[in-house]
């Protein structure tokens, strides 16, 4: 069995737990509208933490249900917000569900982003030096609202151990120097390392019954 | 003017990009794709609309919208955020229903095993490659330090404290 220190709960679904359980099940339109509102409360990011309000405030998912999808949102590939809208719509109302939330929580935020850009775009001789320094101090700013974000996650990988192997926190320096540091392509380090931690967790057979 | 050629070019690197984030966004690879390899947009670009997606509404990275515009314009920023995000939430979707009903596979513990100290580097890479792009001066560095005291101590709104700290780089010319 592998040792996981700190990791997020494990994913346990209950097949019989019915889903959208609670007395108005959310239509395609209500989900829409529901991520709407997640988009729009979720300026500065924080929408994994306003999607959850609102989904144990219009009851449509409990806490333990939200934890998990927010647990897988994490492991697929890209960016989780979005990710973690598609699968609760995907988990509340189907494919349409699915569709709609996205939608829903991309809208807001596209629609501003547009006006905005055609709008520096549009300035004649390029951005003025005071909006330049604005800017630049948004950056700063949008660094610092990352760097509270990578403590957690960072954690979470790290703690990862193989038996008494720290896979994890190597892991996590090994990427760290490749795509930070050496600045090597993403797909031949993600095949290598995340191969090496396949390799390093696979389900032993005595362990786990049959695969 | 935006030629099919190019659109269909910054569809497939969008799709990667979207694809190859784990834990969040691969900033490292998005900067060496879009900045370095393609020489689509230069590094303060990169770095201004990254700031511009923390202050908009939703997923903040919606600079992938941005990016698209200055890019090719309407049709390149129509590209590059459905290329982003459409095939990532397609598979989300997807994982969230097979998940149902295959979460107490072995393999899947496996998978979560091998991908989150994966992810946990990514982050790291992306927080290196940003501060070098954002950290050109003590100033600068100062007001990192001081917005993440205040992110992490209080309860303020971070799109408060991203505009806030706008405000201050432009009084004091950063």
């Amino acid at each position: 069995m592998t040792a996981t220190q700190s990791t997020p709960p494990p994913l346990e679904d209950d097949p019989t737990s019915p889903v959208p359980h609670l007395p108005g099940a959310p239509t395609t339109l209500n989900l829409a509208r529901a991520f709407v509102g997640v988009a729009l409360a979720g300026i500065g990011g924080g929408i994994p933490a306003h999607t959850r309000r609102a989904m144990l405030r219009r009851g449509w998912l409990t806490d333990l249900q939200f934890a998990e999808t927010f647990t897988l949102a994490q492991l697929t590939p890209g960016p989780n917000g979005v990710n973690l809208a598609a699968m609760i719509g995907a988990r509340l109302g189907g494919k349409r569900g699915a569709l709609a939330s996205t939608v829903g929580v991309l809208t807001p935020g596209l629609i501003a982003m547009t006006a905005v850009t055609v709008l520096l775009l549009g300035l004649p001789g390029g951005l003025p030096p005071a909006l330049q320094s604005a800017l630049r101090g948004a950056a700063c700013a949008a660094l610092a609202v990352i760097l509270t974000m990578v403590g957690p996650i960072v954690r979470v990988g790290w703690s990862v151990t193989a038996g008494r192997l720290p896979i994890g926190a190597a892991v996590t320096v090994l990427t760290f120097v490749a795509l930070g540091v050496l600045r090597l392509d993403l797909l031949p380090v993600l095949a290598v390392l995340v191969g090496v931690g396949l390799v390093a967790h696979r389900p032993s057979k005595g362990s786990h019954g049959d695969t | 003017m935006a030629t099919p050629d190019l659109l269909l070019d910054i569809f497939l690197t969008f799709v990667r990009l979207g694809l190859t984030g784990f834990g969040g966004t691969n900033l490292a690879e998005m900067e060496r794709l879009l900045v370095g390899q393609r020489g689509w947009i230069d590094a303060r670009t990169f770095a201004n609309g990254f700031a511009l997606g923390q202050l908009m509404p939703g997923p903040n990275l919606l600079a992938v919208t941005h990016y698209g515009l200055v890019i090719a314009g309407g049709w390149g920023a129509f590209a590059a955020t459905v290329g982003f995000y459409g095939p990532t939430a397609v598979l989300s979707a997807a994982a969230a229903l097979l998940w149902k009903r295959h979460s107490a596979h072995p393999w899947s513990l496996t998978f979560r095993n091998a991908l989150l100290p994966f992810g946990g580097g990514v982050m790291l890479a992306g927080v290196l490659v940003l501060g070098q792009t954002s950290i050109h001066s003590w100033a600068a560095a100062a007001l990192v330090a001081v917005s993440f005291l205040i992110l992490s101590k209080t309860r303020l709104n971070s799109a408060l404290v991203v505009v806030g700290v706008a405000v201050v780089g432009a009084l004091i010319g950063l």
